[in-house]
C-alpha cells in the first residue's frame, strides 16, 4: 500500500483515495473545431512523465492535484485545484 | 513413448537447431520494421512472410522476445465477446490458436478446458445472455448455464462463495482454452526467422523519423534503419512510439497483475472467471494456479507489484474454494496493460503515412495474438486495413463511434 | 540406528519432551524443537520426497526452507516443508508426488527414460496429430503438481496485524543484531524479523568449531532481547518489499503489516551447491545443512563422510562436524591455493586429509541408488571445469557435505529497486545503488568476516538512523572483502554422461543449459523460461546462480553481463489464508433493513448496497414471480410502499446553486420554482447518460438532488469536483446515508398518507412534481409528489434515526388499505407498465440521450453543460439505435428474456433491454433498442428467443398503463 499526501489530512495509505486521471484543461468549447474536442475526450498523454492528475480522498470528500511521475509513482507535491503557487 | 523424442536419446549431440538466428547487425533498410517482439510483433512478421511474401522485415525488441505482457498475461484464450466484430475477431483467432502448434510445428500446449464467466448478480446475468446471444448469432459456442452445471464442471466450487455473493449462473464459453504463452512467441520466431525475417533482441527504437507525413526510418540503439513501413506491437509502451510520431490515441497504461500458487495434483479442469469476486483462475499443466484480478487502480509504468493486489485476490479465491487456505502463493508479477475507453484494441493505419498501430490490447491481447499478426500483417501489405479490423481502427474515436464491448466491461480475461 | 548425539549446549531441541510420529507408515521418535526433516534423519531416514520431473530419490539440501523435494502431506495439509515445519506428536506423514510410496514409487521409472526428455522435450511433441494432444495432456497434467489438494480443508481466515516502526531489520545474522543495536541506541523503535526459530543467523550453526561463536551470540542475543527499543519477530519472514517501505511479515500465526521509516536488508546469503554426478543422491547435502543439523539438532549429517568445497566455508564445516565426532575422510577442496588463514592446519589437526585442486567427479551410489556409498575424486581443473580421470581415488563414505559459494538473498532489494552489480572479490551481486531508506549490511552487501560483518551492520544501523534524523556517532568505516573469494566463480565438475544438477525443484541439470543455449535461449530471461529453472517453490534459491554461471560461460561473457532475473515476490511461498485474510465484504443497510428481512424480504445486492428484491412472507406459498406480480398489482389497485434510502440525496446550496446545476446537468434550473422538482439528467464528456436523478428546489439558492443507488457516490464526487474547476460559489453536502426514504404509490396512498399528516394533498395543494415539508407520523418529512412507479405517489424522506418509524406508521396506517411493501423487482415492473427506462439496465455504456428518447431533457440551447458539447458532435450523425417500448404479439409461444436479440434481415439489429408480464396491463411488455428505422409506434419487429424461435413485437408510443385502459 502507497501512501499519498492529501494537502488537508495528511498522509493517508492509497486505498482511501480514488485516482480521478490526468488534470487537462479543457477546450473552449464555443471555439473549438469538433476533432479538437473528440481529442480532449477521448485521447490522453499516455506517455510517462511528470503529471497533474486529479486524486481523491474519500473519508474526507477531498479533491486535490497531485504531481506524479508515472514512470516511478513518485509523487513530487500535492495541493487544492487553484492553489499551486500556495503550496 | 512420441518417436519424436528419440532422436534425442539416441545422438551424442544435441540434435535440435536454433530457434532463431542471433542477429546482432541490422542492415541499412527493411522493406518493414516491427517494433516490439512480442507474440503480437513477432505473429505479424510471421505472416508478413508467409502470407505475403514480404521478408525483409526486422523485429526489433528492446529486452528479450516475448518479455512483455506475452510472458506475462494468464494465457487465456475465448472469443465470448459482446459484438458481433469482437466475437468474430476473437474466434478467428480461437480457430488460428487450434491449428498453430501444428502450422509452427511447437508444442503450444493449447488446452481446450472450457470457460466459465460467473455470475453472482442479477445484472451480471443479464450481460451473460447478452453475449451469449451475440455469440450464438455468430456461431460461437457459448450459453448461459446454472449453478448446478457450474458445480457439475467445477464440483470443489462454494456456489455460495462463503455466503458472501452467492453464484447465480455462468456464461459458459466451451471453446475457451489456456496455451503456454511463451512458446506461442517462440514458435513465431522460429517460424518467421527461417523464412527471413530477423530478430534483433535487446534493440532499442530512440526515434522514428517522418518526412512530409511519410515515414522514413527508424532510429535504434544498434543504428539508423531506412524503411517506410513501421508497425507498433509494444502494448505497454505504445504511448512512448506514438509520442515519437505525434500519433495522440486514447491510451493509458495501467498495471495488471497476476500470481501462481506452488505445484499440486490437477483438479482444476476449468477457466473460472468471476467478474463481482475480481478473480480468475486456471490451473496451468505444471499444477500451479494461475490467478489474476482486475486492472490497478491508476496509471504506472512499471511492472511493480502491489500487496493490495494478492491480498484482495487471494480474499476472493478463499470464498469460491475454501479450501485453499493452506495452498500457497509463489510469485507474483505484473505487466503493464494498454488500455482504451472503449476495451476494443487499436489497430490499423494511422495519420502518419507508414506508421501502423497495433495497440490498446487492455487484459485480452494474448487471446488475439494470431489473429492480430494476421490483420497486422495484410494491413502493412495492402496499406489498407481489412474489414475485420476496421470497426478498432484509431480514428474512431474521432469519429465517436466506439465499438459496444464497452458495454460489457468488469473483469473479462 | 540413531544419528543423534549427546546433548549439545545450545542445542534446539528439548531432550525432555519426546514425541512419536509416523512417517510413510513407520513409527520415529523424536523430541519437541525437531523439524520433521531433523527427526528423520536422526532416525537415519534419508528419503525424505521425490523429485517433481524424475521421481529421483532426495534428501536434505539445505535445511533452510527450500527443500522442495522433501514436501510431505499429513492427510489435511499438503506441500508441508520437512526442512523447518516443526514435528508433532502423533503427526502422520508421507511424501507427496509419490506413487507407492516414497521408497518404492512407481514414478520413478521416469529417470530411466530421461534421454528422451530433454529440455523443454513438451516443444518439441505431442502435437503432431493435433488430435492426440489431450491424450498426452491428461498424462502430463497428472505427472506434474506435488501434493494433493484436501478440499476438506477446513477455512480458516487470519486477522491481519499492523505495525509501525523507524527502522525494519530483516534478519537477525551478526550484521542484522549490530544494525538492529546501533538503530536503537540512536533512538529508533526497532523492529528485528527473521526466519528462524531463534535468533543469531549464521551465528547459530557455523562456529567452525570456534567456542567463542557461543559467547558472541549470546551476548548479542541478549542485548537485543533486553533492548526496550527492539521489538524481535523470529520464526517469520519479511515477504516482500512494496513501495513506501511496506512489508508484510509472514507468520504462522498470521501477516503483520510493517510500514517501516527505513529498512535495513540483513538477510544473508543461500548457500549455493556445487554441481556434479549425483550431487543429489539422499546423504549429499549443503555444508551449512549439516551444521545446522549438527549444531542445532544434534543430528550428524553421516556417519563417515567427505566435505567437498570450492571455499573457506567446507573448511569450516568440517571443523564442526569432527568437534560432534563425525568422522571426515577428507576435505576435497576444488582450488589449487586452499583455505585462508589457519583453516587448513586447524582441518589437517583433527586427524582430517586436505586434497587441493580435486574434485567429487562423481558420487557412487548405494545399489538401491537411494545413498552414498563413496566418493570418485578426481584431479580438477578450475579453468576447464574438468576432471581429470587419471588421476582418481575411491573414498568410502556414507554422505557428502559440499561448499561452493553463496547467492545474496536480496529478492527484498531487488523489489525496492535497487541495482545490483557484480563483485569480483566475492564472485557475487552486491548492492551498488540503494534506493532512499533501503540499507544493506552483511553477507547480502559481499562483507563476510565475522568483525567486518558486525561493522557494516553498525554501519547500516547509523545510516538508517541519520536518514531518519538521527544523530549518531561518526561514521562507521568497513574494510571491504579480502582474500579468498567466499563463492567459487564457476563450481561445477563436467561429466559426459551424468544428470549434474543444477536446479533441484525442476530437475534441470546442465547439458540442460547447455542445449537450451544452443537452441536459441541465450539470455538468462529465455533460459529460464525455457529451463524453468527457477521456476519452482524455492523460486531458484539455490540455483539461479549456479545458472547464472554456466550461462555466462557458454556465452564467454562476465557474469556481470549476463545480469540476474528479478526476485518477485514471496520471499518464501505465502499461504493464501495468510495473504486473504477475513476478507471483507461490506454492505451497507437502510434503516428499514431488519424490518424487511422479518417480512420476508429476499436482498439483492445494490451496489454497496441491499435491498429487498421481493417478499416471500412467512406462511404465504407463492412463488418469486407471484410476489412480484401481486406486488405490483397493489400499487395499482390500492398502495405499495417501497424503501427507497439508497437513492443517493445530495443538498447543493449557495448564490451559484442554479448555475452550478445547469452546467452540471442537461436540464434548465435557473427558472425552476421553488418547491417543484426536475429530471435531472447526467452526462460524461463524450456525451453517454451516466445518471438520472430529481432535483427540488427548496429555497431560491437551495436544491436538493437525488441520484441512482448505484450512483451516489460517483455523482457526488464529481459534483465535488466540478465544483472546485468551475470555482462556485456552492456548498455540497450529501445526505444519501443520512436521510431514510420510502415511497408510497398507488391510488389509496393519498387517504394513507393523510392519516399520518396534516399536509394537504390533493392535487391543487400538492400538484404533480411538487416538493413540501411537514410532519409524517410526526417527524418532519420532504415530501414529494413523483410519478415514477404509480400516477399518484409520494416519495416521503426523513432523517435515518426516524426512518423505520415512519415506514412503520405508514405501514400501519396503510393496513386497511391492502397495502404491501414492494421490492426492487415490482419497482422495475411498475416503472416499465408508466413507461420509464432505467438508467444503466435500459441504456449501457454507450447511449446517448437522443438514444434513449430523453431530447427533451438536454436543454441544447442552455450555454454549457457536462456533454453538451459531444452532443452537438452527435446530432449531425445520424442514429444507430433507439430505445423504444414495446408490447409483445399476444399469441407468443416463447416468453423472450432480456438481452435476447432483435433480429432483422438475419442481422441484430438491437436488442430486449427489459421485459415482463404485467398482470395489470394483461400483456407482455419492454424496452428494446431497434434500428432508428424500425422505431416508429405500430412498427413491428422481431425478437430471436433462447431456442431461437422469432416473437414479434410491436413499438408502442404511450406508456402501458393506457393500453389497460384502452
Amino acid at each position: 500500500m502507497k501512501l499519498l499526501q492529501c494537502p488537508v489530512n495528511g498522509i493517508r495509505p492509497v486505498s482511501e483515495f480514488t485516482y480521478g486521471g490526468e488534470y487537462r484543461e479543457m477546450p473552449d468549447a464555443d471555439t473549438c473545431s469538433d476533432k479538437e474536442w473528440a481529442t480532449y475526450v477521448h485521447h490522453r498523454h499516455g506517455a510517462p512523465g511528470l503529471k497533474k492528475e486529479w486524486w481523491y480522498h474519500g473519508p474526507s470528500g477531498t479533491w486535490f492535484i497531485a504531481e506524479r511521475n508515472t514512470l516511478t509513482d513518485k509523487v513530487s507535491r500535492t495541493y487544492l485545484y487553484g492553489q499551486e503557487n500556495k503550496a | 513413448m512420441p518417436l519424436r523424442l528419440l532422436k534425442y536419446a539416441l545422438s551424442r549431440e544435441h540434435p535440435a537447431p536454433r530457434f532463431f538466428r542471433d542477429c546482432t547487425e541490422p542492415k541499412k533498410t527493411y522493406d518493414a520494421v516491427i517494433i516490439g517482439g512480442g507474440g503480437h510483433g513477432l505473429a505479424a512478421a510471421y505472416y508478413l512472410a508467409k502470407d505475403h511474401g514480404i521478408t525483409n522485415v526486422a523485429v526489433l525488441e528492446k529486452g528479450y522476445i516475448g518479455g512483455g505482457n506475452t510472458g506475462r498475461n494468464t494465457t487465456i484464450v475465448r472469443s465470448n465477446y459482446l459484438t458481433p466484430e469482437g466475437v468474430n475477431f476473437y474466434n478467428a483467432s480461437v480457430k488460428l490458436f487450434e491449428d498453430l502448434s501444428e502450422e509452427l510445428d511447437i508444442n503450444l500446449f493449447y488446452s481446450n478446458r472450457g470457460h466459465f464467466t460467473l455470475a453472482h448478480t442479477d445484472s451480471a446475468m443479464r450481460t451473460m445472455r447478452w453475449r451469449a446471444e451475440v455469440n450464438k448469432h455468430v456461431g460461437v459456442e457459448s450459453y448461459v448455464v446454472g449453478p448446478d452445471e457450474i458445480s457439475k464442471a467445477c464440483p470443489q466450487l462454494d456456489i455460495s462463495c462463503s455466503g458472501q455473493a452467492p453464484i447465480l449462473g455462468a456464461l459458459y464459453h466451451a471453446p475457451g482454452s489456456v496455451a503456454r504463452h511463451d512458446a506461442v512467441a517462440w514458435g513465431y520466431a522460429k517460424e518467421a526467422d527461417r523464412m527471413g525475417v530477423e530478430i534483433f533482441q535487446s534493440t532499442e527504437v530512440t526515434g522514428i523519423d517522418v518526412k512530409s507525413g511519410k515515414v522514413v526510418g527508424v532510429q535504434t540503439s544498434k543504428g539508423y534503419i531506412s524503411t517506410n513501413r513501421v508497425l507498433s506491437a509494444v502494448a505497454g509502451f505504445t504511448p512512448r512510439i506514438c509520442e515519437m510520431v505525434d500519433v495522440e490515441t486514447p491510451i493509458v497504461i495501467h498495471p495488471l497483475q497476476a500470481c501462481v500458487t506452488e505445484p499440486m495434483k490437477p483438479w482444476l479442469d476449468t477457466i473460472l472467471v468471476s467478474g463481482s469476486l475480481h478473480v480468475y483462475v486456471s490451473q496451468s499443466s505444471r499444477g500451479e494456479l494461475v490467478m489474476g484480478s482486475s486492472l490497478d487502480p491508476y496509471e504506472i509504468h512499471s511492472t511493480r507489484s502491489s500487496l493490495d493486489f494478492v491480498e484482495g485476490l487471494t480474499s476472493h479465491i478463499t470464498d469460491m474454494f475454501p479450501f485453499l487456505g493452506n495452498v500457497k502463493v509463489v510469485r507474483q508479477w505484473a505487466g503493464m496493460a494498454d488500455l482504451t475507453p472503449d476495451f476494443a484494441p487499436i489497430m490499423g493505419k494511422t495519420e502518419v503515412e507508414g506508421f501502423y498501430i497495433d495497440a490498446g490490447w487492455g487484459t485480452w491481447g494474448f487471446k488475439a495474438t494470431p489473429i492480430s499478426g494476421k490483420t497486422m500483417a495484410e494491413t502493412i501489405a495492402r496499406d489498407m486495413a481489412p474489414d475485420m479490423i476496421r470497426s478498432f481502427r484509431l480514428s474512431r474515436f474521432e469519429d465517436y463511434e466506439l465499438t459496444g464491448e464497452k458495454g460489457a466491461a468488469s473483469v473479462g480475461h | 540406528m540413531t544419528l543423534r548425539i549427546a546433548e549439545q549446549e545450545n542445542e534446539w531441541i528439548n531432550r525432555d519432551m519426546p514425541l512419536t510420529f509416523e512417517y510413510e507408515g513407520q513409527q520415529i521418535e523424536a523430541y519437541e524443537g525437531d523439524t520433521i526433516s531433523s527427526a528423520l534423519w536422526a532416525a537415519d531416514i534419508k528419503v525424505l520426497g521425490r523429485s517433481f520431473k524424475y521421481h529421483r530419490a532426495r534428501g536434505l539440501l539445505s535445511f533452510a526452507n527450500h527443500d522442495v523435494n522433501a514436501l510431505m502431506t499429513d492427510g489435511q495439509d499438503t506441500n508441508i516443508r520437512a526442512d523447518v515445519i516443526p514435528v508433532t506428536h502423533g503427526m502422520q506423514l508421507t511424501a507427496v508426488n509419490t506413487d507407492g510410496g516414497v521408497l518404492k514409487d512407481k514414478g520413478r521409472y521416469i529417470d530411466k527414460i530421461s534421454a528422451f526428455l530433454p529440455v523443454g522435450f513438451y516443444y518439441k511433441t505431442f502435437h503432431k496429430p493435433k488430435w492426440m494432444f489431450p491424450f498426452w495432456e491428461d498424462k502430463i497434467r497428472k505427472a506434474a503438481g506435488l501434493g494433493k489438494v484436501n478440499f476438506n480443508y477446513p477455512r480458516i481466515t487470519r486477522a491481519k496485524r499492523y505495525a509501525h516502526c523507524d527502522v525494519l531489520v530483516v534478519g537477525a545474522g551478526a550484521s542484522g543484531l549490530s544494525a538492529a543495536l546501533e538503530a536503537a541506541d540512536a533512538g529508533s523503535q526497532v523492529i528485528l524479523v527473521d526466519e528462524n526459530r531463534k535468533i543469531g543467523g549464521s551465528l547459530t550453526y557455523d562456529m567452525a568449531a570456534d567456542v567463542n561463536t557461543g559467547s558472541l551470540l549470546k551476548q548479542l542475543t541478549e542485548n537485543v532481547l533486553n533492548h526496550p527499543n527492539i521489538r524481535v519477530i523470529a520464526d517469520a519472514y519479511a515477504g516482500g518489499y512494496y513501495t513506501d517501505h511496506l512489508v508484510p511479515i509472514v507468520e504462522k500465526r498470521g501477516i503483520t503489516k510493517v510500514r517501516a521509516g527505513s529498512i535495513i536488508v540483513a538477510s544473508g546469503v543461500f548457500e549455493q551447491p556445487p554441481v556434479f554426478r549425483y550431487n543429489d543422491l539422499p546423504g549429499v547435502m549443503l555444508s551449512s545443512a549439516a551444521q545446522r543439523l549438527v549444531n542445532r539438532y544434534s543430528v550428524k549429517p553421516f556417519t563417515k563422510g567427505i566435505v567437498v568445497t570450492a571455499n573457506d566455508y567446507g573448511y569450516r564445516a568440517a571443523l564442526d562436524l569432527a568437534a560432534a565426532n563425525v568422522e571426515i575422510v577428507a576435505v576435497i577442496d576444488m582450488r589449487q591455493t586452499g583455505a585462508d588463514g589457519d583453516l587448513t592446519a586447524k582441518v589437517k589437526q583433527a586427524g582430517i586429509a586436505v586434497h587441493l585442486g580435486s574434485c567429487i567427479y562423481e558420487v557412487v551410489p548405494t545399489s538401491d541408488k537411494m545413498g552414498v556409498s563413496a566418493v570418485v575424486v578426481c584431479a580438477y581443473d578450475e579453468a576447464t571445469a574438468e576432471a581429470d580421470l587419471h588421476q582418481q581415488v575411491v573414498l568410502h563414505c556414507d554422505g557428502v557435505a559440499m561448499s561452493a559459494g553463496w547467492a545474496p538473498a536480496a529478492a527484498l532489494l531487488y523489489q525496492a529497486g535497487t541495482q545490483m552489480r557484480y563483485d569480483e572479490a566475492v564472485q557475487q551481486f552486491v548492492p551498488n545503488q540503494l534506493p532512499d531508506g533501503v540499507f544493506a549490511a552483511g553477507k547480502v552487501n559481499g562483507i563476510f568476516e565475522l568483525e567486518q560483518r558486525m561493522l557494516d551492520g553498525k554501519r547500516a544501523g547509523a545510516e538508517a538512523s541519520r536518514y531518519l534524523g538521527k544523530t549518531t556517532v561518526s561514521p562507521v568505516e568497513v574494510t571491504a572483502h579480502r582474500g579468498n573469494s567466499p563463492s567459487h566463480p564457476y563450481p561445477i565438475v563436467n561429466h559426459p554422461k551424468a544428470k549434474n544438477f543444477v536446479d533441484f525443484d525442476e530437475d534441470i541439470q546442465v547439458k540442460d543449459f547447455i542445449n537450451a543455449a544452443k537452441e536459441g535461449f541465450d539470455n538468462i530471461e529465455l533460459m529460464k523460461r525455457f529451463t524453468t529453472v527457477g521456476m519452482g517453490p524455492s523460486q531458484g534459491k539455490h540455483s539461479n546462480m549456479n545458472a547464472i554461471r554456466i550461462l555466462a560461460r557458454i556465452r564467454d561473457l562476465p557474469v556481470e553481463k549476463i545480469g540476474s532475473t528479478t526476485a518477485r515476490p514471496f520471499f518464501h511461498p505465502t499461504p493464501i489464508g495468510h495473504l486473504g485474510g477475513r476478507g471483507f465484504h461490506p454492505h451497507r443497510l437502510t434503516a428499514m433493513h431488519e424490518w424487511h428481512v422479518k417480512e420476508g424480504a429476499v436482498m439483492m445486492e445494490a451496489g454497496v448496497w441491499m435491498r429487498p428484491a421481493y417478499y416471500l412472507p412467512a406462511g404465504v406459498k407463492i412463488s418469486n414471480q407471484q410476489a412480484v406480480q401481486q406486488e405490483a398489482l397493489a400499487v395499482r389497485k390500492s398502495a405499495g410502499m417501497i424503501d427507497g434510502s439508497t437513492l443517493g440525496k445530495i443538498e447543493v446550496f449557495g448564490k451559484d446553486a442554479a448555475a452550478f446545476l445547469e452546467r452540471f446537468y442537461t436540464g434548465k434550473f435557473a427558472s425552476q420554482k421553488v418547491g417543484n422538482s426536475r429530471i435531472a439528467m447526467l452526462l460524461d464528456e463524450a456525451g453517454v447518460i451516466v445518471d438520472d436523478g430529481v432535483a427540488v428546489r427548496l429555497d431560491q439558492d437551495k436544491f436538493y438532488v437525488s441520484t441512482n443507488s448505484s450512483n451516489a457516490a460517483t455523482v457526488y464526487r464529481e459534483m465535488q469536483r466540478n465544483l472546485q474547476l468551475w470555482g462556485m460559489q456552492v456548498t455540497l453536502v450529501n445526505l444519501t446515508g443520512v436521510m431514510s426514504a420510502m415511497t408510497l404509490a398507488g391510488p389509496s396512498s393519498r387517504s394513507i398518507l393523510s392519516e399520518v399528516t396534516e399536509l394537504d394533498l390533493l392535487d391543487e395543494a400538492f400538484p404533480q412534481g411538487a416538493y413540501r415539508e411537514a410532519l409524517v407520523a410526526g417527524v418532519k418529512a420532504r415530501v414529494m409528489r413523483v410519478a415514477f412507479v404509480s400516477d399518484l405517489a409520494f416519495e416521503i424522506h426523513v432523517p435515518s434515526s426516524a426512518g423505520l418509524h415512519v415506514w412503520q406508521k405508514i405501514m400501519d396506517a396503510g393496513k386497511t388499505y391492502g397495502i404491501r411493501p414492494f421490492g426492487t423487482d415490482a419497482q422495475r415492473l411498475l416503472r416499465l407498465e408508466m413507461g420509464h427506462h432505467l438508467i444503466s439496465h435500459d441504456t449501457d455504456g454507450l447511449t446517448n440521450p437522443f438514444e434513449a428518447h430523453a431530447d427533451s431533457l438536454v436543454a441544447m440551447d442552455k450555454p454549457f453543460f457536462i456533454g453538451q458539447r459531444s452532443l452537438k458532435i452527435l446530432q449531425k450523425k445520424p442514429l444507430k439505435k433507439k430505445l423504444v417500448r414495446f408490447v409483445l404479439d399476444t399469441n407468443f409461444s416463447e416468453m423472450p428474456k432480456e438481452c435476447n436479440l432483435v433480429i432483422e434481415n438475419g442481422e441484430i439489429a438491437g436488442r430486449v433491454t427489459s421485459i415482463s408480464f404485467s398482470e395489470y396491463v394483461n400483456r407482455v411488455i419492454g424496452f428494446a433498442f431497434v434500428l432508428p428505422e424500425q422505431a416508429k409506434a405500430g412498427n413491428q419487429f422481431a425478437i430471436r428467443t433462447d431456442s431461437g424461435r422469432m416473437e414479434m413485437a410491436e413499438v408502442v408510443e404511450d406508456a402501458f398503463l393506457s393500453l389497460s385502459q384502452g
